[in-house]
């Protein structure tokens, strides 16, 4: 499919000043063609897990809109905040990160969705695993729904990878969207090791109810072009958004990132942490936000970000909001954005580390920190592997 | 007997945030210029009593009656309280960045005497009351309590006790976590208390070392939020040496 | 906070929002509108040169052209077809106060405006409505060569080309609407030169009145601190409350040199009907300092980012800033920097306090350009909820381009802890005075980088605030 419009993606959730153009960001449409419109199957289906396949993008999201009133609980005290942009979104069966044009994308272009679906109570312990082969040349857009019930746990991995060839070109567009029941547990570990004039996107929307937890681990290693959102909505008492994102952006690589979690549940938690590297000629936006919505009394949100500059002619931006309507929250935010700290250079360099060892030992230090949470020791081998082969 | 009392505290249930009540049946009795010792192990609810004499909102009276100078305060706000006389000294003072330890006190004396606080009377006898307590002037102008140690809070604590001068004290833990020397100074800005007039005692502790130059009248024994014994001075001793066994 | 709980008796509020009635045949007002007309009317009045009424015509078409802002709080109350733009009294600027006309000495008076020129001040700039009514210098500050006047007679006396020269060169007229709005109208406000090498030991200060219903208020400032020199200007704001949208937009352009210094403090307490679209930017040589202590209590409406380029090698920007929220204000406040320079140091510290269904916005940015090697940049912003009908946003952006640089960014969000005043309480300390001695503890760091009376003036308005009068 190519097509001359652009999407508008990565919205801010507030919108900010105009000059600093981060409010949002555009994918060329024309830059992109896709032949593959639904997703490779998971390798093999664990007990408790159950799949339908071939579902349009539109009636996948089925189970979103039938408890949109739930997932968008509100107390209906007045008050937007300022440059409010939600209303842009609110078409959406769940709002993701990259917002309401990626779902246009796929509806378009006539996408087949992957509706999984974990049955109650059932603990699942070995992941579904889905494997993106991605060859050069290929064009794929491929979404899935995991709708764990109540009291289940499951894990999903999705691996893109391009093999051998690291100059790969090709397209790779992903959009998964989870509902996380009563007390249902839903770990999702994304790995990126596309081939290096990749584009990717990669958008992220759900929804936990009462004790429901959604826990993200990701790593963008590859590609040249990447967009990367989530959107989580803590609907109900105690609901959990645990994320813990890498990467590594080399080259003239871009990476734009939009985060949310929506805090409308008491008690609810999240805590979602950014670690990378940027080198050479490499571009970053990360936009982070936790909204406070009123009626969020006990809850907590912090979101951590560290950056390690390691060229004169990176860009790095940065926009860690917190919204507020809920006078009982605890919310907070850190960011520590350098190059390598002057005292640990020298620490090293007096241990006969030299500058160029010392930053390889801090960049894999940074990815490994996230590497290491991957459940599934061969795809957490094969991504060490590819980032000791970087660096 | 009640003309003469101060504190009286009849029948006392106390639970936190409506749950399981924590304190069963409490009785006392202070008279003016007594000093009282409450005892008893960990989570024995002796804080617990010291709040609710206080009047810290989160715990709830559900039965019974405080009285202080005659005078019903079950339900009385904790600024009501000190008004009347009444004061705490905190296990956990609260760090409040911004207002420094000098103006801090001089507030609370204003808010409680409502005298206009004169300036150089006040910061002589806030340097003697420092020297007692070998505080370093320059706490004077610390924010309170933000950055302290936990020896120079408790200090901080009896000093506030020293310039606001109330009937009744209550010292809640104020010897955990010093060192022989800090309790030794913390004592004898108790002893000073003592020396003033009338002023009453309430001092909760799980150990004994910061009783040994102070004298008892009586001491209270407080096991699974009942007290379970009451005796004299001497009884401090006796559970020095052999604990709370016998009781629990 | 004590101290001045025992210097100031409480106040209220009628010490701002007093009115005092304008006489039509004492004042000169401009019908309500903006259009060439009104634009070439202002610039009759005050006698521009040719150059500066050319200017007004091409800001007045960029105003036109350029779009309201997305990104802030709405102002769709404020109707420009009902804004007069220019009031003045019909008498001229004085030099002494006995010869300030009565009904404007009195508000002055009232604001203990001439008291402190008195006790503390090395000069002072007063303004009601559109034009400047006194301005005096003390005579030691004057003769160190100290130039403080209004801009006006600035435009055609010695210094005349010099303000040609930086005249809206800072915040240009294409900058955002209201630039081009306060280029096309702008009136009064205040010039200050301070030559090389002098230091000014005493502030100077100007005070802006807005008393006219209906009114925009669109002063100048333009101050030029010259090598090695030191000055510390204040400004304060205030205004009576009217049931009509008034409408601020000043501009401030400062100029600081080589290794000169300046501090920048405001307390602005405009009336709740205010909307107040001010624009504030300095620009800073090699090893120049420049401080920006900023409170924010009134106005219905703020957008108020005061700006610092730090283009000299060196150079230095701090900015300390509070902003109190209450009932029906929506305050969007905060700092931007862009550093320059090598070695170039910023640091941002903001509070701010949400109340009563007010909304509290902390907006900001650290650019760091690609020649600003080893720049450093902190950022530390904290947020007091008061309530869960209140907003507390914060909404900052960086945005770095060499490695060679080191951010760090902190923001917390939280409210008074029951615990903390427990504590307060049981000193003998009532619930709403525990309450506004915590805030008040809060708001520390910035009254304590404010001369004693301002700080005093805002220790009052947070016990006005917090006491819901």
């Amino acid at each position: 499919m190519n097509t001359d419009l652009n999407m508008k993606v990565n919205v801010l959730p507030v919108y900010t000043y105009n000059f600093l153009k981060v409010n949002d960001s555009n994918i060329e449409l024309s830059d992109i063609s896709i032949d593959t419109v639904e997703s490779p199957a998971a390798a093999e289906l664990p007990q408790g897990v159950s799949v339908k396949r071939g579902i349009s993008f539109d009636e996948a999201g089925e189970v979103f809109r039938a408890n949109k009133d739930r997932i968008l609980v509100t107390t209906g005290v007045p008050g937007d905040p300022n440059g409010d942009t939600s209303a842009r979104d609110s078409e959406q069966a769940v709002r993701t990160g990259m917002g309401i044009d990626a779902d246009k994308l796929f509806i378009s272009a006539g996408a087949k969705s992957e509706v999984y679906t974990v049955e109650e109570n059932a603990k699942v312990e070995k992941p579904v695993v889905i494997r993106f082969d991605m060859k050069d040349g290929k064009g794929v857009l491929a979404s899935q729904v995991i709708h764990a019930k109540k009291n289940s746990e499951v894990t999903i991995i999705m691996d893109y990878d391009s093999g051998a060839d690291k100059e790969a070109a090709g397209f790779l567009g992903v959009s998964t969207r989870i509902l996380a029941e009563e007390g249902a547990k839903v770990t999702v570990v994304k790995t990126q090791l596309l081939g290096s004039r990749y584009l990717h996107f990669d958008d992220l929307g759900g929804a936990c109810f009462e004790k429901g937890a959604i826990r993200l681990v990701s790593l963008e290693l590859g590609a040249q072009k990447v967009w990367n959102g989530s959107y989580i909505n803590l609907a109900e008492k105690e609901a959990d958004f645990t994320s813990d994102t890498g990467y590594l952006c080399r080259g003239e690589d871009k990476l734009d990132i939009n985060f949310v979690t929506d805090h409308r549940g008491k008690k609810t938690n999240a805590l979602m942490q950014f670690k990378g590297v940027l080198m050479d000629k490499a571009q970053k936006t990360l936009r982070f936000t936790i909204d406070f919505k009123n009626g969020s009394s006990g809850s907590a949100g912090d979101e951590q970000e560290d950056a390690l500059l390691l060229s004169e002619d990176v860009i790095n931006r940065s926009m860690p909001i917190i919204l507020c309507q809920e006078e009982d929250v605890d919310g907070r935010h850190g960011a520590t954005i350098g190059q390598l700290g002057e005292d640990l250079l020298f620490y090293m360099q007096s241990r006969g580390i030299d500058e160029e060892e010392a930053k390889r030992i801090m960049i894999k230090a940074r990815l490994d920190s996230v590497a290491r949470i991957i459940p599934d020791p061969e795809l957490m081998q094969r991504v060490q592997y590819y980032i000791q082969n970087i660096i | 007997m009640s003309e003469q009392s101060l504190l009286q505290v009849k029948d006392l249930s106390v639970s936190i945030d409506n749950e399981l009540p924590i304190l069963h049946n409490i009785n006392l009795d202070i008279k003016p210029g007594e000093t009282h010792v409450l005892m008893g192990p960990n989570g024995a609810g002796k804080s617990t009593l010291g709040f609710t004499l206080m009047g810290n909102p989160h715990y709830n009276v559900t039965e019974g009656n405080i009285l202080f100078a005659g005078q019903d305060i079950t339900t009385a706000s904790s600024d009501k309280r000190a008004k009347a006389g009444m004061f705490l000294s905190f296990q956990n003072p609260y760090e409040v960045p911004g207002i420094s330890l000098s103006s801090f006190i001089r507030n609370a004396y204003h808010a409680q005497t409502g005298a206009p606080v004169k300036l150089l009377a006040f910061q002589k006898s806030l340097k003697a009351a420092m020297e007692i307590l070998s505080m370093d002037e320059s706490y004077a102008d610390r924010d309170l309590n933000v950055g302290f140690s936990g020896g120079e809070k408790k200090k901080a604590e009896i000093l506030q006790l020293l310039m606001l001068n109330p009937k009744f004290a209550i010292l809640d833990e104020t010897d955990s976590g010093l060192d022989v020397d800090a309790v030794r100074t913390v004592s004898k800005g108790i002893e000073e208390y003592q020396k003033k007039k009338d002023g009453a005692l309430l001092i909760i502790t799980h150990s004994t070392k910061i009783l040994e130059s102070l004298h008892v009248d009586y001491t209270h024994v407080l096991v699974k939020g009942n007290i379970v014994h009451t005796g004299d001075g001497s009884l401090v001793d006796e559970i020095n040496a052999n604990g709370f066994e016998r009781f629990v | 906070m004590s101290d001045n709980k025992q210097v100031v008796a409480d106040i209220d509020r009628s010490l701002y929002d007093f009115k005092d009635v304008e006489s039509e045949k004492d004042f000169y007002r401009m019908a309500e509108g903006l259009t060439e007309e009104t634009v070439l009317k202002v610039s009759e009045e005050k006698n521009d040169p040719e150059w500066m009424r050319d200017f007004r015509l091409k800001c007045l078409k960029l105003y036109e052209e350029i779009k309201m802002p997305n990104w802030g709080p709405s102002i769709e109350g404020l109707d420009m077809d009902r804004i007069s733009s220019y009031v003045r009294h019909k008498s001229d600027m004085k030099g002494k106060w006995e010869d300030v006309p009565e009904d404007i000495k009195n508000t002055f008076e009232k604001l203990g405006i001439p008291q402190a020129e008195r006790e503390s001040l090395a000069g002072v700039g007063a303004q009601y409505d559109s034009e400047l009514v006194y301005h005096n210098v003390k005579d030691e500050v004057a003769a160190q060569g100290v130039i403080y006047t209004d801009l006006e007679s600035a435009l055609h006396g010695e210094y005349a080309d010099m303000i040609k020269e930086h005249f809206m060169k800072l915040v240009p007229p294409t900058d955002h609407k209201f630039a081009a709005l306060h280029g096309a109208v702008w009136s009064g406000g205040s010039f200050v030169y301070v030559p090389k090498g002098v230091k000014v030991e005493i502030p100077l200060q100007s005070y802006f009145r807005l008393n006219a219903a209906g009114a925009g208020q669109f002063e100048h400032t333009l101050i030029i601190v010259d090598e090695g020199a030191d000055l510390h200007f204040i400004e304060g704001c205030s205004a009576p409350k009217y049931n009509v949208a008034n409408l601020h937009a000043g501009c401030v352009e400062l100029f600081v040199g080589k290794n000169a210094h300046l501090r920048y403090s405001t307390i602005e307490n405009w009336s709740k009907n205010m909307y107040n679209l001010n624009t504030k930017r300095a620009v800073v040589e090699e090893n120049g300092v420049m401080e920006w202590v900023s409170g924010s209590f009134g106005s219905h409406t703020s957008y108020l980012y005061p700006m610092t380029i730090l283009k000299g090698e060196g150079s230095k920007m701090e900015f300390t800033g509070i902003t109190f929220a209450g009932k029906g204000q929506n305050l969007d406040t905060g700092a931007k920097v862009v550093h320059v320079g090598e070695r170039t140091s910023s640091h941002i510290s903001t509070k701010s306090i949400s109340k009563d269904g007010g909304i509290g916005t902390y907006r900001s940015s650290v650019t760091i350009q690609k020649t600003a090697k080893k720049a450093k940049a902190s950022v530390s912003c904290d947020s007091l909820m008061l309530d869960s009908i209140s907003r507390a946003d914060t909404v900052p952006a960086m945005d770095i381009r060499t490695s060679d640089a080191d951010v760090g960014h902190e923001a917390k969000i939280g409210r008074i802890s029951d615990e903390a005043v427990f504590y307060l309480m049981s000193r003998g300390i009532s619930e709403e005075d525990a309450k506004a001695m915590i805030v008040s503890g809060f708001a520390n760091p910035v009254s304590k980088e404010l001369p004693l009376e301002y700080a005093v003036e805002m220790n009052n308005l947070i016990k006005l605030e917090m006491g819901g009068h």
